[in-house]
């Protein structure tokens, strides 16, 4: 089953703002974003970097937030995204 | 980088008129700090972590000032958005509180130490994506952006 996560910090700006654009995609949809902070948690964190050989191919060859991050499919986003791109990742 | 393609090693190096400290291939010919001549000898790492004082802390607007007077001169400049700053510094801040160096808030550690190296702020984000070539280029996290003209 596919599995939908946001890896965020708590004191990253671009997380903060793709914060509300996530709360209303779910609102819309119903599709369900697992949100994970990995400064502050470290359990996280190795989740995370766990992902590393593909999150890294993906991100500019590092562990980057925030990251959308499909488990199944790996199919991956980082950084600040437009509402509909977020969207058309979520609905893949 | 070497001709093998590995990355020359580094060495501590201690002035032996003023202490000034210097991590490098190779020793300054000339101390940057008392003018001295030939003056570096080769230390351990230990060695060089006691004399640089471990224990002189820098606060956050101490750090502050350190990177605008960094960023003077070059193509950069501190992102004058206060509250964006400011959330930024926190997170550098709590992220050497919590883990030991001015890790960048919006990376994540992998816990390799020569990879990590490259996420301590300020990183060299000159040849990043973000800023490279990009008339309104920005360090990863946003803490440095390219000076408005």
């Amino acid at each position: 089953m596919n599995k939908l996560i946001m890896f965020h910090g708590q004191e990253c700006p671009h997380c903060r703002r793709m914060m509300p654009l996530v709360a209303a995609l779910e609102k819309e949809t119903g599709i369900v974003i697992e949100k994970l902070e990995v400064w502050h948690n470290e359990q996280n964190a190795d989740l995370m970097r766990s992902y590393r050989p593909v999150i890294a191919a993906g991100c500019g060859g590092q562990l980057r937030v925030p990251t959308f991050f499909n488990t199944e499919t790996s199919d991956l986003m980082c950084g600040e995204v437009e509402y509909e791109t977020l969207k058309e990742w979520a609905s893949r | 980088m070497s001709a093998g393609g590995n990355p020359p090693v580094k060495k501590y190096w201690r002035c032996f008129v003023c202490n000034d400290v210097h991590y490098g291939v190779k020793p300054p010919g000339i101390c940057p700090t008392c003018l001295a001549r030939n003056a570096y000898v080769l230390i351990s790492a230990a060695e060089a972590l006691k004399i640089c004082r471990p224990d002189a802390a820098m606060g956050k607007e101490e750090f502050l000032e350190a990177i605008r007077a960094f960023a003077e001169g070059n193509e950069f400049e501190v992102n004058p958005d206060p509250e964006k700053a400011a959330t930024l510094l926190e997170g550098i801040f709590n992220n050497e509180a919590n883990h030991g160096l001015k890790y960048c808030p919006c990376r994540l550690r992998t816990k390799d130490f020569d990879e990590d190296l490259k996420i301590i702020c300020p990183c060299n984000f000159l040849i990043h994506e973000t800023y490279k070539g990009l008339e309104n280029g920005e360090c990863w996290c946003g803490l440095f952006v390219r000076r408005s003209r």
